[in-house]
């Protein structure tokens, strides 16, 4: 009896003590079986293509739509010429009634997932020249991550102006944590130098899967220049020039095309061709886009066969009278409608709405049949890329032939008669106004009124300054919406910050 | 020596005592002497009848009559007699050779619970030094409930339990003293039989411990204050709540058997509007419309009322469908539990049953629980004790999802539940509205069911080296299985008609696991006593899940048992993580005479959790007493029966969070190239090596005294905790690529008091009386928050100075009348809509206007229960109370705040009209014509509530009945839960939170599923 008991003690002793010593560290590190870290990750070409992948979901965040809105909608609202009936999206509301204040879930919506995607740029293009692999995919796939880099950049400084330029991966210690604001000439500076060495990474000239290609790239570029020809960079002609040469090198590179009918705009199987140079991309199984197809039906008046009708987003009855007579833009389930048919009974259609409710990227077979949209977003598309070439080489020499040439394929297709004859000043604003009735409610409009400022009179048919305009529901544009207020929560969060003045 | 330890325990319990006593006493041998008395009230004077006497050594006895006279024949006139009587001192006389023998009996002292189960021991109670608060085994069959937080509720001071829905599986919310962290967990740690239950919270916000059942359960200790939980060091903040499990039956075998039925009803109906009032609402907006929006394009509401399924040719309505009573109905549950226990004095079992099926007042709702548990323990030599339990749960619950519940609400009366033809209407059924799907139609058609299998284990060796030592050594684990399957029908509105039907499997698996070893010394010099503990335990918990989708079903048949056949297979999805600690404890009591006692205890936790810098911590606390009635200056006096004085103070931890927060985690994104998924992998989490442990400091000074033999007793609490290294995720420039990262920033304090009351009035055997009264009143406030910025998430703030879970929002001041034109024009608003003020005074109404509301946690709270017996008759009346607990009625949002696109509350017919300008509701309009909608003081209300929580009328057997029938007990029972509530929320009840989030008490969504008042039935057999 004695023995075992002082058996069994020592038994527990040994057993104490190995439990007590026997590494504790090692049982006490665990590692996460479900995602990598920082630290363990990019050694592999496959990492390289998923951190590149990343950068791109953030593109879709502004996008889509539901009761509460969408942040894309945010650039339409304040140019006047959008009008809403989701009453309770107030975001929308308070921007279309020039009321706009740094609380706005909008301006968060593009600040954050803006600045995630850049977060995302920034490791890729830190970490995957690290990486051991074919060294002209590496280059590739830098290209994309500076494309998309550059493209969350323009976004950025053209809504909010001076921002932060953070341009490297950040950590708790980095310096950058608290950045403090870049001028603009530095963070276009940056925006081209991204785009100059994604030209020469290698990209394919077109990509119909829908990443980055050398013509979105040049396409891209163009645009920039465009905007850095004009306000608040005031480029002038070196711009014009610039950006002339680079819309003309996608229009002599044959890749794209103008679509013949409108309705290719809103189809499933033109993504990223033809027209379409750079898209964000949306797949039923994947990502659908219903949000979109959500705002652009009218409010609760049992058209679609989605449970959200939401009236978010139409275009104002004095902006869709200021388009010539006789565009076929204007006429019925081109770029706008004003009847469908009711879910109850597809024989039956109701003849007027009430609104012209937009149908540039309606997908009638969701609202009919489906209930389900893979419908892309076109960032970039060919018609803009001649409608920027018309305008500047009409800066740099006036309108040539060729300018003559570019906006006339756009109008044709709209069954336009042709421009001709016109003086310099003449053919600048009707290009100006080409871009508002081609390019409207696609997040062009509010940038090309910011660069010029110059805002269209509906009732006139005139374009007047921008600081001044009265919209025509009442509202005057002010100095202060030349930018949106940087977001409340960001300059709480970072003392660095200043906000932008008015706001 | 060890044995007699664990008799004592059983032995001392005087019920057991008494039950013996019974049997024998009747019995009468031998018939040589006789003596005779009377028996008198020492106190009084008055005879006491009923009054056992025994001849000591003999089983020969006798019972007073009612004048308190008795008459006994004993062996011998040397003999001894033992008198006792239920609630008096039981006295031994020395016949000494008389045959009268008159005894005055004086009151015994009333015991309160003699041993309590505190972390990793059993404790006297007069040896304690902390805030324990214990629930016993006939609290437990006082309230027959299907879970074990509804034992919990009200029963001791500092608990607060929201009942916070009247699903049939509805997880209560706990907070012990108030809630420590903002981030974390404020949920109690758990403990069955030295197990720990699975922390982190399942799936639908569910707990390991709501799928217990309560019908095996000996008692519950919760553990309060720092003293008593800081043995739990890091998992010790939020309170521990212990609990025992019924044990086998060392005096040989029993069955016991309990099962109850119940009929329960929705307690109460909201006022929504009927179809008359539904369409004049409809006609008046359609007429204000050229106000509000005079450019827009409206409807005539009158052309649209020509459907003829819903109208008759004068476009009057043909239906007046009242929705809760389609949803609502009579259901009736019952509950089951047998037992088999039995062994003798080495080896003693028990197998524990229990069934319950349970109906939910919402047609189509429903749970089912089977339960099973196996317990064993032995004495194998004399130096050896082991022994185990293994228990297993299934649950099965089916749940109403939110669409059911908001269209109790929102569902047009107007429209039938199906039409003749046996097709079912909806509210898209009427043209212009906003739709939702048939509330029936939605609760049968869209299934939803959680499955969990709640499995728990321990096995134990004890080996006593000497009287002094022994080491206990246990492994344990509690594993858990859960499954939420759902089936959402192919021709379903707003939910799965566009998916052709819609299938998913979400699988959940958590393994914890524990290891542990306890070395137990005490001894005993003088009037020195000395218990001393030290202990180590490794603890994993591991968690697996996954998830899988399909849609696209050519019938409804396969519900969501073939994923295979549908069309359109979704990308599925998988996680797993893991934690370890490592920890080692120590607990030393000392007790000099049972004056002045002191316990100090201390515990080292590892965790993988934290960052290898600060891996580890330690929990210190201390605490002394003095039981002051010990000392000699009270030994005598006549009313202070029992009188001591606690002090505690200590720290525990709370390292919640979830696993690998201290790493650069990269998370998955989603691309789309080509129509198909490319994965992507980028930023997700901010590093912060410095990650480190909450700690929670409280200090609690505590009084228990007693009067008149304790026939009243009084335990106060007084305590301060204060949370420091709060675990935040603070928000960070966003311009970092994150949002947040998680930081030990922040501290905030509880400060509370807790009384708990309980007098005996009347004590006697035929008459009892017993008045439980407890009330805890607790003050929560941040102290500190990064930087001192607020924390808003979504209808509440967390604001330095406030208490947490404060509501935030607009302040509503009515409505603009007529003479207000200009004013309103500022904002631009007409009259008739609403006005709120203009904090910032900007002439504009925005976010930078909303300020601090009220609170959702209760000022004060407690209990009053009575018990009342009458010889075998006993009557329990349980009223639970509440003040200052405020409700945030979000659902006023689609019910009152719009009309016209779906059903509204009745509420909505006091709006603004010309001639009704006083006003907090908006004048009419259609939607589209713009309103105001926000979270507001207008939604606000005081929830402070009184409820009738239970009464309880048992019968229990004599005996004497007992044994014609051979049965051992026999009680049968009726019960009322929740047989009043009285409150002025007008919602269904001021115990509500719908969004499960952390700070969300009071926050009433259209989630809300009525609570039930209960009618029950039950019988209760032992042999």
């Amino acid at each position: 009896m004695k023995n075992t008991k002082k058996q069994t003690k020592h038994l527990i002793i040994c057993w104490v003590i190995l439990i007590f010593a026997s590494g504790c560290e090692d049982f006490l590190t665990q590692t996460d079986p479900t995602s990598f870290t920082m630290n363990n990750y990019y050694t592999q070409p496959e990492h390289a293509e998923s951190a590149v992948n990343a950068i791109y979901q953030d593109l879709r965040a502004v996008r889509g739509g539901g009761f509460n809105g969408a942040a894309w909608m945010m650039t339409e609202f304040q140019t006047g010429l959008a009008n809403t009936e989701l009453g309770q999206a107030d975001n929308s509301i308070i921007i279309r009634n020039l009321q706009n204040n740094s609380d706005n879930g909008y301006g968060n919506s593009y600040w954050n997932s803006h600045y995630q995607g850049i977060a995302n740029a920034n490791v890729a293009i830190e970490n995957i020249p690290n990486v051991e692999m074919n060294e002209d995919q590496k280059n590739r796939l830098l290209g994309e991550a500076r494309f998309l880099r550059a493209l969350y950049y323009y976004n950025l400084v053209r809504l909010f102006g001076e921002i932060p330029l953070v341009l490297e991966p950040i950590n708790l210690n980095s310096d950058d944590f608290y950045p403090e604001q870049a001028s603009i000439a530095d963070i276009y500076d940056a925006i081209v130098a991204d785009l100059i060495w994604s030209e020469t990474s290698g990209l394919p000239s077109i990509d119909e899967n829908g990443k980055v290609s050398l013509g979105a790239t040049k396409s891209l570029l163009s645009s920039v220049y465009l905007t850095m020809a004009g306000f608040p960079l005031n480029g002038g002609s070196t711009y014009y020039e610039l950006a002339r040469d680079k819309a003309e090198e996608v229009m002599i590179s044959d890749d794209y095309y103008l679509f013949d009918s409108y309705a290719d705009l809103r189809s499933n199987e033109t993504k990223n061709i033809g027209e379409h140079i750079f898209m964000v991309q949306f797949d039923r199984n994947i990502s659908n886009h219903n949000g979109l197809q959500y705002v652009l039906i009218p409010y609760n008046q049992g058209v679609s066969l989605y449970s959200a009708e939401t009236g978010g987003i139409f275009a104002q009855r004095e902006f869709v009278e200021s388009y010539e007579e006789g565009d076929k833009r204007t006429e019925e389930k081109q770029f706008y409608y004003r009847s469908f048919t009711t879910v109850a009974d597809r024989s039956v259609t109701i003849d007027d709405l009430g609104g012209w409710y937009i149908y540039k990227w309606m997908d009638p077979e969701a609202h009919v049949t489906t209930a389900m949209s893979d419908l892309n977003w076109p960032e970039l598309r060919y018609a803009e890329i001649l409608l920027i070439y018309a305008e500047a080489a009409n800066e740099v020499d006036g309108p040539t032939g060729a300018a003559y040439e570019a906006v006339n394929a756009v109008r044709t297709r709209a069954e336009l008669p042709d421009l001709s004859g016109l003086s310099q000043e003449e053919f600048r604003e009707a290009i100006w106004k080409e871009r508002f009735h081609e390019l409207s409610f696609e997040n062009k409009t509010w940038y090309d009124m910011v660069r010029l400022r110059k805002a269209l009179n509906t009732n006139t048919g005139e374009f007047e300054d921008y600081v001044g305009h009265t919209f025509v529901y009442g509202p005057t544009l002010q100095e202060r919406e030349l930018l949106f207020p940087i977001p409340a929560n960001e300059i709480r969060n970072n003392e660095n910050l200043t906000q932008n003045p008015g706001y | 020596m060890k044995k007699e330890y664990y008799i004592k325990a059983i032995a001392s319990q005087p019920a057991a005592f008494l039950v013996i006593q019974l049997l024998f006493c009747s019995i009468a041998l031998g018939q040589e002497n006789t003596v005779t008395g009377i028996v008198t009230d020492a106190e009084s004077g008055g005879e006491l009848p009923g009054v056992n006497i025994t001849v000591q050594g003999t089983t020969i006895g006798a019972t007073t009559d009612l004048d308190g006279v008795y008459s006994l024949e004993v062996p011998s006139l040397d003999d001894t007699l033992i008198f006792s009587y239920v609630g008096y001192e039981t006295q031994e006389v020395a016949i000494g050779g008389r045959t009268t023998v008159n005894v005055s009996l004086g009151w015994a002292a009333i015991e309160r619970d003699d041993l309590v189960v505190v972390g990793y021991g059993v404790m006297q109670r007069s040896d304690m030094t902390g805030s324990v608060g214990s629930i016993s085994a006939e609290d437990i069959q006082d309230r027959s409930v299907g879970n074990v937080e509804q034992q919990l509720s009200g029963r001791i001071a500092g608990v607060d339990v929201a009942i916070n829905s009247g699903r049939p599986g509805g997880t209560p919310n706990i907070r012990i003293r108030g809630s420590t962290s903002v981030s974390n967990t404020n949920d109690p740690l758990y403990v069955v039989d030295g197990v720990m239950l699975n922390v982190e919270s399942l799936q639908r916000g569910t707990h390991a411990i709501s799928s217990i059942d309560p019908g095996s359960i000996e008692s519950i200790e919760v553990l309060k204050d720092a003293s008593a939980t800081a043995i739990y060091g890091a998992r010790g903040a939020n309170g521990v709540v212990l609990i025992t499990t019924k044990k086998g039956n060392q005096e040989g075998g029993r069955i016991t058997y309990d099962n109850n039925v119940s009929i329960s009803q929705a307690s109460k109906k909201i006022d929504v509007l009927n179809s008359e009032e539904f369409l004049m609402v409809e006609e008046i907006a359609y007429e204000n419309s050229s106000k509000f929006d005079p450019e827009g394009n409206y409807v005539d509401p009158l052309t649209k009322r020509n459907d003829p399924r819903l109208f008759d040719e004068s476009g009057n309505p043909l239906y007046d469908t009242d929705w809760q009573d389609v949803a609502f109905r009579n259901a009736v549950s019952h509950n089951h539990n047998l037992s088999f226990a039995g062994g003798d004095d080495n080896t003693s079992y028990g197998v524990y049953l229990g069934y319950r099926d349970e109906e939910g007042v919402m047609v189509e709702s429903w749970l089912n629980r089977y339960s099973a548990r196996f317990v064993l323990d032995s004495e194998i030599n004399d130096w050896l004790t082991a022994g185990g339990s293994i228990s297993y749960n299934n649950q099965t619950e089916k749940e109403l999802e939110g669409w059911s519940m908001r269209m109790l609400y929102e569902s047009l009366p107007i429209i039938p539940v199906k039409y003749p033809d046996g097709t079912w209407a909806g509210n898209e059924d009427y043209p212009g509205m906003e739709g939702g799907p048939n509330q029936r139609r939605v609760s049968e058609e869209n299934i939803y069911n959680l499955d969990t299998q709640n499995s728990l284990a321990n096995i134990y060796t004890n080996i006593f080296f000497s009287e002094k030592l022994d080491l206990r050594t246990m492994i344990a684990g509690n594993i858990i299985n859960q499954r939420v399957n759902r089936y959402s029908g192919r021709t379903l509105p707003y939910l799965s008609r566009g998916a052709e039907g819609i299938a998913s499997i979400n699988n959940l698996r958590r393994n914890n696991y524990q290891f542990e070893n306890l070395l137990n010394y005490r001894t005993q010099v003088e009037e020195h006593s000395l218990t001393a503990l030290l202990g180590q335990s490794i603890q994993t918990a591991n968690s697996f899940s996954a998830y899988s989708e399909s849609q696209g079903f050519m019938d409804d048949y396969f519900l969501y048992n073939n994923l295979g056949v549908g069309s359109n297979p979704r990308p599925g999805g998988s996680s797993a993580s893991e934690y370890t600690l490592a920890s080692f404890f120590s607990r030393v009591n000392y007790n000099y005479n049972q004056k002045y006692l002191l316990t100090v205890t201390g515990r080292v936790d590892g965790s993988s959790k934290f960052g290898i810098e600060n891996r580890y911590a330690f929990f210190p606390s201390a605490a002394a007493a003095w039981t002051v009635s010990e000392e000699e200056f009270l030994q005598e006096s006549s009313s202070v029966s029992d009188l001591k004085l606690r002090f505690s103070w200590g720290q525990t931890g709370n390292s919640e969070i979830s696993n690998y927060q201290g790493d650069a985690g990269l998370g998955s994104y989603t691309s789309i190239f080509g129509g198909s998924r490319a994965v992507g992998v980028g930023v997700s989490r901010l590093a912060n090596p410095d990650l480190r442990w909450e700690v929670n400091t409280q200090v609690d000074f505590g009084l228990e005294v007693g009067f008149f033999e304790n026939r009243i007793a009084l335990e106060a609490d007084i305590y301060r905790r204060v949370s420091d290294d709060m675990l935040l995720n603070r928000p960070v420039p966003r311009t970092s690529g994150y949002a947040t990262v998680t930081q030990n920033i922040g501290s905030m304090e509880n400060r509370g008091v807790e009384l708990a009351l309980t007098t005996f009035n009347i004590n006697t055997p035929d008459y009892f009386w017993t008045t439980n009264f407890n009330v805890s009143l607790n003050k929560n406030e941040v102290l500190s928050l990064h930087g001192g910025s607020d924390i808003v998430q979504g209808a509440t703030i967390i604001r330095e100075g406030l208490p947490v879970n404060t509501f935030y929002g607009y302040d509503h001041l009515g409505t603009w009348n007529s003479d207000e034109t200009d004013a309103a024009a500022i904002y631009n608003r007409l009259p008739g809509d609403i006005k709120y003020r203009d904090v910032d005074g900007d002439g504009a109404i925005n976010q930078r206007d909303r300020v601090p509301l009220g609170n959702g946690m209760a000022d004060a709270f407690g209990s009053l229960i009575n018990t009342v017996s009458y010889k075998n008759v006993e009557l329990m009346v349980d009223i639970q109370f509440s003040v200052g607990n405020n409700i945030m009625w979000a659902a006023k949002h689609s019910t009152e705040d719009r009309q016209g696109i779906a059903n509204s509350l009745g509420s909505v017919l006091n709006a603004w009209t010309p001639d009704n300008q006083d006003t907090p509701i908006a004048q009419f309009r259609p939607v589209s014509a713009g309103y105001d909608t926000n979270t507001d003081s207008h939604r606000e209300y005081d929830g402070s509530f009184i409820r009738g929580r239970n009464l309880s009328l048992s019968y229990n057997f004599s005996p004497r009945i007992l044994n014609t029938i051979n049965l051992s007990s026999l009680r049968v029972y009726a019960q009322a839960q929740n047989f009043f509530t009285s409150t002025s929320f007008p919602g269904y009840d001021p115990e509500v939170s719908t969004s499960g989030g952390q700070f969300t008490q009071g926050y009433a969504q259209y989630f809300e599923y009525p609570k039930p008042r209960v009618f029950m039935l039950g019988t209760s057999i032992s042999l």
